[in-house]
């Protein structure tokens, strides 16, 4: 298992581009999560690491070889499928043992291997099984152990949890985390769920639109996204644009907000998460907040078995809170988000400072 | 309860009716034919078959096992440059060439391979004209090679459609997973996909025979007399003695040739099943 870098890497189709200018590097024995929404490229990028796509510039470095025109076949890095991709006319340990096999290795030393290897990956007594008799999260256990059998210099995987269903996806996905730790291989995973990202990566890179938002530990990312892409991406899932134009506020609603960063001048996205509110039903009047308060109207509550998740009117606005009881429509509600909750972002359009209307105080 | 049954089966009465009548009948009627004599049971007509004809019955036989050989490999070979090869464009258009030969009906291929194939035919004139050969040293394909190249030409295309369809449907993932364990794309080809395209190699192969057995153009217009091939021999016995026994008989006998092979066949893909079950 060696040092993964990309540089500067671009991939399309035709004249469609894909990927623009990709620089990553996945230091050895770490695990790096690739998170986006889809049609991101998270996919394209694995295919062009693997050589299954013709990268129109940049280098790929594995250690010090570089591999960006080598075949798909003399990169040694490998792949787990989103759809396991075993080959059903074989059994357990043929699928397992046929990189060994192409390597011409000896058949005793391939049986030790396939052994060990279905020891790792819980499923020893299966050899002789074949695939199709298995279950979905023992098929894509199948899957990482014939990919390991190799000792690849780079594991990839596309999505390796997306078919299974919750449960299994929980106990796998610890699985090969504990895998990675113990195995210490560089690994880089594709998915597009963020709870696994976060679980799993030892770093996470953000891909939208072919380019990298932000890369960074899962802790970096969660609480300090680098734009609002990722803020959104990343759970944040209340949104207002600032200053707040006259006509989004109704008669007896209130917005407010005293945070440093933030002037009736400056035009920014503020993106803040409905676990990070609090939500009081009565309205006090508490001048000296810091933060951002909202006054509004319940609009209805959905159970979320450890809490209810609120939605709130404020104006045009929709809010959503977190709340231990249910709260019956229309009931009026003081929102308050601390400032250090609140992620703050520069508007596209700053550029046009048009002054606006001061119907919120600040 | 039971009349609603008994309605349901009305409707499958019209479609039950034709085929008994056009196919059922004619066919009971021949193979009674081929083993009966003004009502009595007899092996005479087999036996004359047999005595006339068993060269012409191994000449089929011989014809028909090469030719789906050479189909076997070239339709292979085909889906698979088309399933594998990294050149799109190339592939591309032996894509569209491939399946010509669908649209040509038999006699048309058998006529075309007549002006190709004789000794001062298209091919030979070709080399002729290009300074490869001198007129003196072609030679004609018409024969039993020329049966071969006509068969082969014409069901390419039909058992690469079957089998470059099968190829295609397989997980593309399944190819890659191999190509990055360092597999190379003959050995793709060869472990992990003929053994999952099996069932339709023998589906498009079986196929092939049955309709290279039945052909009667192609030995009439490509053929030089003797020895041909049954379907010939049947059309000879028709035409020039009304003798329907015998030729009926001939036709049983390419009937059981078509059997066994199909026999062979389910008994492979039954095996097959066993294994993977």
């Amino acid at each position: 298992m060696t040092r993964l870098h990309i540089d500067n890497l671009q991939v399309g189709y035709g004249n469609k581009r894909i990927l623009n200018n990709i620089s990553l590097t996945v230091e050895q024995g770490e695990m790096m999560a690739l998170l986006g929404p889809s049609g991101c490229g998270k996919t394209t990028l694995l295919n062009a690491l693997c050589g299954f796509l013709p990268i129109k510039q940049g280098d790929i470095f594995v250690g010090q070889r570089t591999i960006s025109h080598l075949p798909a076949e003399k990169r040694n890095i490998t792949m787990v499928f989103q759809s396991y991709a075993l080959w059903p006319h074989m059994t357990v340990a043929q699928n397992i043992g046929y990189g060994l096999k192409v390597q011409k290795i000896k058949q005793k030393e391939i049986q030790t291997r396939v052994k060990a290897l279905l020891d790792i990956v819980k499923l020893t007594g299966l050899e002789e099984e074949k695939v199709t008799a298995l279950s979905g999260g023992q098929r894509q256990r199948v899957a990482l152990a014939r990919a390991l059998a190799i000792r690849p210099d780079v594991l990839v995987l596309d999505e390796p949890l997306s078919n299974l269903d919750a449960k299994v996806r929980l106990a796998v996905r610890h699985e090969i985390k504990a895998l990675q730790k113990q195995l210490g291989f560089t690994s880089l995973i594709v998915t597009h769920d963020q709870e696994e990202a976060l679980v799993m990566a030892d770093r996470v890179a953000i891909l939208n639109q072919g380019n990298i938002e932000q890369v960074g530990t899962p802790e970096a990312i969660y609480h300090a996204p680098a734009s609002a892409f990722v803020a959104d991406f990343m759970g944040a899932d209340n949104h207002l644009t600032w200053p707040i134009h006259p006509s989004m506020v109704g008669d007896s609603s209130v917005i407010t907000i005293s945070h440093t960063d933030v002037s009736q001048q400056r035009q920014c996205q503020i993106y803040f998460r409905s676990e990070d509110v609090s939500l009081s039903p009565r309205l006090t009047d508490d001048d000296k907040i810091s933060g951002l308060m909202i006054l509004g109207e319940v609009m209805h509550s959905a159970f979320l078995g450890h809490d209810y998740r609120i939605s709130v009117r404020c104006g045009a606005h929709t809010f959503q809170a977190n709340y231990q009881d249910n709260l019956p429509e229309a009931t009026s509600v003081r929102l308050h988000v601390p400032a250090h909750a609140l992620h703050i972002f520069d508007h596209p359009s700053e550029a046009s400072n048009a002054p606006l209307s001061n119907a919120v105080s600040v | 309860m039971q009349q609603k049954e008994a309605q349901k089966l009305w409707l499958i009465a019209p479609a039950a009716l034709m085929v008994s009548l056009f196919f059922l009948y004619p066919l009971c009627f021949s193979l009674y034919s081929a083993v009966t004599l003004d009502g009595a049971l007899t092996l005479s007509h087999l036996d004359k078959a047999f005595e006339l004809y068993s060269k012409d019955m191994l000449f089929t036989v011989i014809i028909v096992l090469v030719s789906v050989m050479l189909l076997a490999i070239l339709s292979i070979s085909i889906a698979a440059l088309i399933t594998l090869s990294p050149f799109r464009s190339v592939v591309g258009i032996l894509g569209f060439l491939y399946r010509l030969p669908l649209f040509i009906p038999f006699i048309v291929a058998a006529q075309m391979m007549r002006t190709f194939l004789a000794k001062n035919g298209l091919m030979n004139n070709a080399f002729v004209a290009s300074g490869l050969m001198t007129p003196m040293d072609t030679i004609s394909f018409l024969g039993w090679s020329g049966i071969i190249i006509t068969f082969v030409w014409k069901q390419l295309a039909f058992s690469t459609l079957l089998i470059s369809g099968a190829m295609a449907a397989l997980d593309d993932a399944q190819i890659r997973a191999a190509r990055n364990l360092g597999a190379s794309r003959l050995r793709i080809l060869f472990g992990i996909i003929l053994p999952q395209i099996a069932p339709s190699l023998g589906v498009a192969l079986v196929l092939s025979t049955v309709t290279m057995m039945s052909v009667l153009s192609v030995p009439m217009m490509i053929g030089t007399g003797t020895p041909t091939m049954i379907s010939a021999d049947m059309a000879f016995r028709v035409d020039s003695y009304g003798d329907y026994h015998v030729a009926n008989a001939l036709g049983l006998v390419s009937y059981l040739i078509c059997a066994g092979l199909a026999w062979f066949y389910l008994r492979q893909s039954l095996k097959d099943k066993g294994a993977t079950a």
